[in-house]
């Protein structure tokens, strides 16, 4: 059963760097451009893990991730924020929000993987060489 | 903002962002170098607080834009490459450099908000400085080819 990976941003450009640092692994990535899409796409799909940017227009990261939280059904999701944003403040109230890490942009592929599989198992797709560590 | 060398930190966070993002050094050079006679594309990002407001604007030739984009999304030379890749692109990379600049007026006392990023494209258009914004102008050289990284700040 291939691990489900919801990508939110509204940059067109980072849910395709999401979707090829997954490409190796046996792995679905859906993709969302804001956070109202996102939460649509998370009740309808229940992914295993959430990567949510924060500045996103018609919905926000925060606000997606606020309103995840309040859901019942949604709540366990776990949330990687990937944000521009490196500052204090910001890194503590994602934090506080219940996100459970995050990734500042610039960022690597090899650094999103690293993240991603702390919390959920991440096998080789099936046919494809090994990814490199 | 006094002790807050702007250049020096605009440089690195160029560096940063273009090598972990596009493979591509940059390095600083004495001026925009022909940029502004060339086709180009200008991603801008807004800034705004209650005692700071500003934008960050990313200078490219558009043939750079198009190089970064294929590199970034792994794509060979001849594929077809869509205007709003590159668009999304250059927005991105502005949108990098303006957190990085936003954090660090965050961590400063100067709280503020980034806005999501805006594309000009053309050869004929010039960003005009308001009355009281510093205005910093960092020329950069990337693959041979100039960028630059303006930033406007008005402290209220």
């Amino acid at each position: 059963m291939p691990v489900k990976i919801l990508s939110v941003d509204d940059s067109k450009t980072i849910r395709m760097l999401v979707a090829k640092a997954f490409r190796p692994y046996d792995a679905t990535v859906l993709e969302a451009g804001n956070g109202e899409e996102g939460l649509a796409v998370a009740a309808r799909e229940k992914p295993d893990l959430i990567i949510l940017d924060v500045t996103m227009p018609v919905m926000d990261g925060v606000t997606m991730l606020t309103k995840l939280k309040e859901n019942a059904e949604l709540k366990h999701i776990p949330v990687v924020m990937l944000t521009a944003e490196s500052g204090r403040d910001n890194v503590m109230h994602i934090a506080r929000l219940g996100a459970r890490d995050y990734l500042v942009k610039p960022f690597k592929e090899d650094q999103l993987i690293g993240k991603v599989s702390r919390i959920v198992s991440l096998q080789p797709r099936a046919g494809t060489p090994a990814p490199a560590s | 903002m006094e002790s807050f060398d702007m250049a020096a930190f605009l440089q690195q966070q160029a560096k940063d962002v273009f090598s972990t993002m596009a493979s591509m050094d940059v390095a600083a050079a004495p001026g925009p170098n022909g940029l502004f006679d060339r086709e180009r594309i200008t991603g801008v990002v807004g800034i705004g607080g209650e005692q700071v407001t500003g934008a960050v604007y990313l200078h490219l030739p558009l043939a750079l834009a198009e190089q970064i984009t294929r590199q970034m999304l792994g794509m060979e030379p001849g594929d077809p490459l869509e205007e709003t890749a590159v668009n999304d692109v250059t927005g991105e990379l502005t949108n990098m450099l303006a957190g990085g600049l936003k954090s660090t007026l965050c961590d400063r006392g100067l709280p503020c908000a980034v806005s999501t990023p805006t594309i000009i494209r053309g050869n004929a258009y010039d960003i005009e400085v308001m009355p009281d914004v510093q205005r910093t102008c960092l020329p950069l050289l990337a693959a041979d080819q100039p960028i630059l990284v303006e930033v406007h700040i008005k402290l209220n």
